[in-house]
């Protein structure tokens, strides 16, 4: 980075090096600089108030922010405000959750859709990360994995209808099987909550995928070898040491692709059938439709993050009684 | 680990990249199929869909929007995101959990649930829909995954560099500047790209928060309507191979950069 | 090559402009707005690019376009930016008019200022949907209606005379259908008012009819492949013969027939609903009489229409276009009289205690 401050076309390393210095410390002995770093920097305290004051102010106003004002909206009549219409505090559109018992439905279907395809996206991608982790040399890892997720860079829609034109009935996958005599009449994959689920974990593999590489990467090779000499079964290694020191990239990765899993809305409604509606279109309803419907699609939304929030919390309070539980 | 389970390994790991692949495989395919629609039979190919993408204007005009976009909404997140990173890693303060809890908040709302709560702030907040709606809401919705990659890197950084560095009178800045900033180049680019693409990608946000132009996604989504045509594939096979060469070519300099520190 | 450049000179202008917008103020930019522009939500493909480069370089009026994919976004849209709205015409379904008008987010159309309004077809134009409170609201452009459509290699045309195919255990797991339009399809079929007209004194009977129908769908749900939303997908269907027949709008299925694909639609013998999509201008429209001279230059000639009818597949609404048409294109966007006897188009004034009782209904049958 700092090879970029200093001017260096057309001088040899040496002179280049003097200036970079000159120019530190020109800044350093600047007076007016001097002066606010001497003023920043007077007490640890007030060094850390500086430190502290811009993310504390980002994370309130930019992250919190909206998800405050989207329950505000979630507790009102109408929005948005039309002119010469007055806006009153309400809880109808909870109690129009909890009143119709349509709404649940999809609501539980959603929870346990995202809560299986998470398992899914576990278990497909748990090996994947493993080998790339153990198996291919150091030098390659990043491009190997660089190359793995390349794909997940087109667009949302446009991968969704190579999903199409994989498993629909003249799709990729049934000429082949037909090929292969293996079928005489295609298979109808499409619209079932499998198609659903190769969608979604197309989706979600990515946010896996990393934190179980991380995990797995930073783990000595070393213990297992260790446990290989005292005559430990691979299985055994893999049960005792893998397993238990990747565990917080194992639940790191579940919670991500959990809450991301219960967000989707174009790849369901695409691909899913009649009867995989998921909540996300519920919620999408409320506001592709005329009218005061905006406050009831909130309240929804925040029904939905709370509970799934409320969940992952659960999930990490397992994990980390189970690491608690291994390392004793 | 025995060979037989290696073999397995391995046949796991091919066929997630055939289960990756195949579905981008079909996709460029047919991105040459000579009707207006995509799948099976094909009975004639073509190119025009290519040619096609540089005569509409729409097209290259969406594309350099949504980099733009990307671009802007990466440095605003890379920023910030540093700057939280570095406030969160190794200090230990009241308020620090919750803190670091807020930090990934954006990335854990679903999406189609941050978006509408990003229309309803920019209409309170009297920001109007364009491109600085989209710019705000992409750079919100990273600043989290910067700031998680930052931080894994900072844990590594040696203390004794930065203690060094104020032993020779360097003040914070400075020492933040010349030791922590270098070392942290890496996990930034790695987060940058990480960024980009998440913010060229993004739908939902974009559509909600856009004004007349469009970005490359609600282009695409808008075109749909009138069917999903080999078109649509060609130009996301080009934006696809554009993003790749991108992607490449910053895992070589990183890779470069991290020998040079 | 040199249209290559230019093209590249012109997205490289954009993105400045983009940039500049970031940066300007929002009264400068309204005032930039009233100089020479037009600002139009459209669906892709309603105005054709070669009408566009026309109108622009004839009248040095910028012609702005947001694309829009769906009715109730843009109508939220609009509502988020009443009174004050960026847009000047927008395009609305014609059945969908009057949401708009309590809103007060359409100004009434004056088309003593259109010198081509005759050059629209009396059918539409002068139609019992079209005029509202004494005043007309927008200019129809194209219509599409509801159709039975299908793979003829599978379904034969006789099969096809009814809705009931829809539902007949041959074709189990191979029918798709956008939930919402069948309902007023049931209602029809099963001899009642779809659009509930009728029933506007009587809420009752209207709650009863809709829960029949609603029923009547829950039955048949295990029958259905796809409840599905967008033209893209049937097509998709069709293609990957998910379905070998559906409920859907002519437009798509007339997109289809035109590629070559064995497809044909019909108005089956319980008939159906048409609706027209028309150009509206926005109440307070920024630029108000460019929108006007916008209109009048659309439907200049039928040509223009035709090229609509082309790109989208519905049907134009303008006198002699179909002679700018080829017989394929011509074939896929007619019906015959027979046909058109059994067509009528929706109406709006029941809409809210309709999708009142109807929205809820598909919820209730998507849980089911």
């Amino acid at each position: 980075m700092s090879d970029d401050v200093a001017p260096r076309a057309g001088r040899g390393p040496d002179t280049a090096d003097r200036k970079r210095l000159t120019f530190w410390g020109t800044l350093s002995s600047w007076t007016p600089y001097r002066l606010v770093v001497g003023l920043a920097t007077a007490s640890p305290r007030r060094q850390f108030l500086i430190l502290a004051a811009f993310p504390l102010l980002w994370v309130l106003t930019q992250h919190l922010g909206p998800m405050l004002q989207m329950l505000r909206v979630s507790f009102t009549d109408a929005y948005p405000v039309a002119p010469g219409v007055e806006q009153h505090f309400t809880l109808d559109n909870y109690a129009r959750f909890f009143g119709d018992y349509i709404f649940w439905q999809p609501f539980f279907r959603t929870l346990t859709f995202a809560g299986v395809f998470t398992f899914c996206t576990l278990i497909l991608t748990y090996p994947v990360a493993y080998f790339l982790a153990r198996h291919v040399s150091r030098k390659n890892q990043m491009l190997m994995l660089l190359l793995l997720l390349i794909p997940f860079w087109v667009g949302e829609i446009v991968r969704t209808y190579a999903i199409m034109i994989l498993l629909g009935n003249t799709g990729a996958v049934n000429q082949l099987l037909k090929w292969l005599s293996l079928i005489d009449r295609p298979i109808p994959f499409m619209y079932t909550s499998f198609s659903m689920g190769v969608g979604i974990v197309y989706l979600t593999a990515l946010y896996m995928l990393l934190p179980l590489y991380s995990a797995l990467e930073k783990l000595p090779r070393s213990y297992n070898e260790a446990a290989a000499d005292l005559g430990a079964s691979a299985w055994t290694r893999f049960r005792r040491i893998t397993l238990p020191l990747t565990l917080e990239g194992i639940s790191s990765g579940c919670t991500l692709v959990f809450l991301i899993s219960t967000g989707f809305y174009a790849t369901p409604v695409l691909l899913g059938g009649p009867s995989t509606t998921v909540f996300a279109e519920t919620i999408a309803g409320f506001f592709h439709v005329a009218g005061d419907e905006w406050p009831t699609g909130a309240a929804f939304a925040t029904i939905m993050f709370v509970a799934a929030i409320f969940l992952t919390g659960a999930f990490q309070k397992l994990m980390n009684s189970l690491r608690k539980g291994d390392t004793n | 680990m025995n060979r037989g389970n290696r073999i397995l390994l391995s046949c796991v790991y091919w066929a997630f990249v055939l289960y990756v692949f195949v579905p981008l495989l079909l996709m460029i395919l047919m991105g040459f199929k000579d009707s207006k629609f995509i799948g099976f039979p094909i009975r004639s190919w073509t190119l025009d869909w290519y040619t096609g993408v540089f005569d509409d204007a729409a097209v290259p005009s969406a594309f350099v929007y949504s980099v733009v976009i990307a671009v802007l909404a990466t440095m605003i997140s890379v920023f910030v995101g540093t700057w939280i990173a570095v406030l969160l890693e190794g200090r230990k303060f009241l308020g620090r959990t919750a803190m670091f809890g807020l930090t990934v908040l954006p990335a854990l709302v679903p999406g189609i649930i941050s978006a509408i709560a990003f229309r309803i702030y920019a209409r309170w907040l009297g920001i109007e829909p364009g491109m600085g709606a989209i710019v705000w809401a992409h750079a919100v919705h990273n600043v989290p995954f910067v700031a998680l990659v930052v931080m894994a890197r900072l844990s590594t950084l040696p203390k004794s560099q930065i203690e060094a560095a104020r032993d020779l009178g360097a003040d914070p800045i400075i020492a933040f500047l010349r030791i922590t900033l270098p070392y942290l180049v890496p996990a930034i680019l790695g987060a940058s790209i990480f960024c980009l693409l998440l913010s060229f990608d993004d739908f939902v946000r974009s559509f909600f928060l856009g004004g007349y132009e469009p970005t490359l996604p609600v282009l695409i989504f808008a075109k749909l309507r009138s069917g999903m045509s080999p078109e649509i594939n060609a130009i996301a096979t080009i934006a696809l191979v554009l993003t790749a060469a991108i992607g490449i070519w910053a895992e070589r300099f990183t890779r470069r950069m991290s020998k040079d520190t | 090559m040199t249209k290559l450049t230019i093209n590249r000179r012109r997205f490289l202008g954009t993105a400045a402009v983009g940039a500049a917008t970031l940066a300007s103020p929002a009264y400068l930019r309204r005032a930039n707005a009233a100089g020479g522009e037009v600002n139009i939500w459209t669906y892709n493909d309603f105005v054709p690019e070669a009408f566009k480069k026309q109108f622009e370089a004839d009248t040095g009026i910028k012609v702005n376009i947001r694309l829009v994919d769906d009715q109730g976004k843009q109508f939220n849209l609009l509502a988020a930016e009443a009174p004050n709205p960026t847009v000047d015409i927008m395009t609305v379904a014609g059945h969908r008019f009057l949401q708009f008008i309590d809103s007060d987010l359409l100004a009434p159309l004056d088309t003593g200022r259109l010198s081509n309004w005759a050059n629209i077809n009396p059918t539409f134009s002068e139609s019992d949907w079209s005029t509202i409170n004494g005043n007309k609201w927008g200019a129809p452009i194209l219509s599409g209606m509801e159709v039975l459509s299908y793979n003829t290699d599978l379904v034969s045309p006789e099969e096809a005379r009814s809705w009931d195919v829809l539902f007949s255990e041959k074709y189990k797991g191979q029918t798709a259908y956008i939930i919402q339009d069948m309902m007023s399809i049931v209602m029809l079929k099963m001899g009642y008012d779809g659009n509930m007209v009728a029933y506007l004194d009587d809420p009752e009977k209207a709650a009863a009819i809709v829960e029949e129908a609603k029923a009547f769908l829950i039955e048949k749900k295990p029958l259905v492949r796809k409840y599905y939303d967008s033209g893209a997908e049937v097509q998709q269907m069709f293609i990957n013969q998910d379905i070998a027949l559906g409920h859907s709008w002519n437009g798509p299925a007339a997109a289809l027939i035109n590629d070559g694909f064995p497809l044909a639609m019909t108005i089956p013998k319980e008939g159906s609903y048409g609706f027209v999509y028309t150009y509206n201008i926005a109440n307070n429209a920024p630029n108000a009489d460019n929108a006007y001279t916008f209109l009048d230059a659309i439907l200049a000639s039928p040509e223009i229409g035709a090229s609509m009818t082309k790109a989208s597949g519905f049907i134009s609404t303008y006198k002699d276009a179909s002679q700018y048409l080829t017989d394929l294109e011509k074939k896929s966007t007619s019906f015959s009289d027979d046909e058109l006897e059994n067509l009528q188009f929706f109406r709006a004034e029941a809409n809210e205690m309709k999708y009142g009782l109807v929205d809820p209904a598909v919820e209730a049958i998507k849980a089911a």
